[in-house]
């Protein structure tokens, strides 16, 4: 169990990370999304101990570890650029940690071997022991990468963006093998990331970052139906997030009155946040049902990702408004562009928060449907 | 097109001048050096070719009134320094230049106080060297004063060399290597030192050549026993014959035989890589 206790972090008088307090739990998936800059990896590089922080602490099993250099502390990193030895073999670089590591190194030449062996096979590179690392592809780089880090059995395994380099199809695929291995060897995982896709996925547990911050840290699936805070309803990249201001029943937003939900009445609201696949489209001037509430916008264009379509819409002020239509849900609708639209959706499901972003408490906790 | 065409002549053309000039003067050389001896001087035509000049430096050659070369010694003391400059100056440079990796106070103004070493002109600091060394009573050697001198000069040049290795070096390797376990020193020797090696090579060679070669700082600080070049400086006093040429081209071979095993060496590690990645490409077929 490693516990971070308020720590913080400048470079050169710009915070980079501050107050971070979070207890990553033994055998668990955590994952930790953020925009570029947030301070996710400068976070990753104080748990390694590649930095030293300005004030705070980090405990590791009750140890307090925050000063201690990187090779003392037993956890393994995945760097984003895989940092392979160039000039060792895949076999020699996997071996290198075992060989050569200052606490409990492993002598014996042929334990350093089968253990080699043992988890070239476990990440699926199994012969590949003799080949020169830059004559790999860069997904067996990655593999071999976390291979080097996991033979050694940290405590905890850091990964920075570590499916950032490989492209869609194999990202999807390391995504299920991470998962599997980590459950196979039951250490804990730190994965940083950027991408809210490969966050939700992956974690067991995911922890929002925004300027150095920690935002929200909770289950996927709870910070994807109810991100408490505004910034995190537009990582998870799924809502449409209007900002204006609240009026008693009303919110009034690009030029337009919008109806809120009944605990958000009277109340000082800044922004509104409603699921893109919640979203209905009508002909334009359609009156919305009891319950539900409308927005006119312009149609621009719509996207087919395959199992789905994603229709894109302008609002009066220029934002810019997505429709999520799931294929099986229903057949997919042109519209000519320049078409004004009706999108309506039910109170309900609308988010609502305060000017400074916090989420307030509604009763939309659950699914678009 | 036809512009590029004239370019091209154009370069040819000073391409071909530059070599005649690297290359003129040692080709001169080289054809007189074989010269008739001993009643042959350094001058064309030639009356009689013959290899006399060569006999004479090696010291086969019958004793005429051409005194041999005073180069056996010489030549000993200037590969010794030569190798103890670059050894020294090797590891002081990586050193450094290791040091200069991480931003420290004063940085800037301990890059200018190094590379002084190679800007202040030889006669001067050999001078200021000879001064310091009668006003405290230190007798001037070849392996004191003019050993620490040629530290001086070439420790600027295996310094910037190492520099500018390790600016391309990614850190985040050693990084990896520290995560796994592996503290820095060992880091340093099993990771960090065989990738820069080949540029620890460079830095060897320059500190050799430029040693060995060496002239304005060690003539004020050598002292009695002079290097190479001092000796060779000394003939042309008295009197300058065929063999100072013959003798030259022996160098020069010498010099080229050293290029050949920094060649080779360099290429060791790319070859290996290269034998693994065909041994892949066969798997892979």
């Amino acid at each position: 169990m490693m516990e971070l206790i308020r720590l913080t972090k400048a470079y050169k008088g710009v915070p980079a990370v501050r107050d971070v307090s979070l207890v990553v739990q033994e055998d668990e998936y955590l994952t930790l999304l953020g925009p570029s800059g947030s301070g996710k990896t400068t976070l990753l590089r104080l748990l390694s101990g590649l930095e030293k922080p300005d004030a705070g602490q980090i405990h590791l099993n009750g140890e307090d570890v925050t000063y201690r250099p990187p090779y003392l502390r037993g956890l393994g990193i995945v760097q984003q650029n895989y940092a392979l030895f160039p000039h060792l073999s895949v076999e020699d670089n996997v071996a290198f940690g075992l060989r050569y590591r200052l606490i409990d190194p492993v002598t014996d030449d042929s334990e350093v071997k089968r253990r080699v062996a043992e988890t070239l096979e476990l990440v699926g590179l199994t012969g590949f022991g003799g080949r020169m690392v830059g004559q790999i592809s860069g997904g067996q780089k990655q593999r071999v990468s976390l291979a080097r880090t996991l033979v050694t059995r940290p405590k905890i395994c850091l990964l920075d963006e570590p499916l950032g380099a490989l492209d869609a199809n194999l990202r999807e695929r390391m995504t299920v093998e991470l998962r599997k291995i980590r459950a196979t060897l039951g250490v804990t995982f730190l994965h940083v990331t950027g991408n809210e896709t490969e966050a939700l996925a992956m974690g067991d547990r995911m922890v929002v970052l925004d300027k150095g911050g920690i935002v929200q840290a909770d289950r996927p699936d709870a910070i994807f139906s109810a991100p408490s805070d505004v910034r995190v309803a537009r990582f998870v990249n799924t809502y449409n997030v209007l900002t204006g201001s609240g009026q008693d029943s009303v919110f009034r937003t690009a030029d337009q009155l919008v109806s809120l939900p009944e605990e958000a009445h009277g109340r000082e609201v800044g922004f509104y946040a409603i699921r893109q696949d919640s979203v209905e489209i009508d002909a334009a001037g359609t009156v919305p049902e009891p319950g539900r509430t409308s927005l006119q916008a312009t149609y621009i264009t719509s996207e087919f990702l395959g199992s789905r379509f994603i229709y894109i819409f302008r609002l009066p002020d220029g934002g810019v408004f997505e429709v999520e239509r799931h294929l099986s849900h229903s057949d997919p609708v042109t519209y000519k562009g320049g078409e004004t639209c009706s999108l309506s959706w039910n109170l309900a499901d609308a988010l609502v928060f305060d000017p400074s972003g916090a989420a307030l408490e509604t009763n939309a906790f659950k699914g678009a449907a | 097109m036809n512009q590029n065409t004239a370019i091209r002549t154009l370069l040819a053309f000073y391409t071909a001048l530059f070599l005649a000039f690297l290359y003129g003067p040692f080709v001169v050389m080289a054809i007189i050096s074989f010269q008739q001896g001993p009643e042959g001087g350094p001058q064309f035509p030639i009356i009689e070719w013959s290899t006399f000049w060569y006999q004479h430096v090696l010291g086969f050659a019958p004793p005429s009134r051409v005194a041999p070369l005073p180069i056996g010694e010489a030549l000993t003391r200037s590969l010794t320094l030569a190798f103890a400059t670059m050894v020294v100056s090797t590891v002081l440079g990586t050193l450094t230049a290791q040091a200069f990796r991480t931003q420290f106070k004063g940085s800037g103004f301990v890059f200018y106080l190094v590379v002084l070493g190679m800007m202040v002109p030889g006669v001067l600091l050999g001078l200021g060297m000879a001064l310091v060394s009668s006003q405290f009573g230190i007798d001037r050697n070849w392996w004191s004063t003019a050993f620490v001198l040629h530290v001086v000069y070439t420790y600027p040049f295996a310094f910037l060399v190492m520099l500018a290795i390790f600016n391309r070096f990614d850190k985040s390797i050693e990084e990896a290597a520290w995560a796994l376990g592996v503290p820095p020193g060992r880091t340093f020797r099993k990771i960090t030192f065989p990738m820069i090696f080949p540029g620890v090579l460079s830095a060897m060679l320059f500190a050799f050549t430029l040693s060995y070669d060496e002239f304005p700082r060690t003539l004020f600080t050598g002292g009695r026993e002079v290097t190479m070049p001092i000796a060779i400086y000394g003939t042309f006093a008295v009197e300058i014959h065929p063999n100072l040429f013959a003798f030259g081209v022996l160098t020069t071979l010498f010099s080229f035989a050293l290029l050949t095993v920094y060649g080779v060496l360099m290429s060791a590690s790319v070859r290996r890589a290269r034998v693994r990645a065909t041994g892949m490409q066969e798997d892979v077929a």
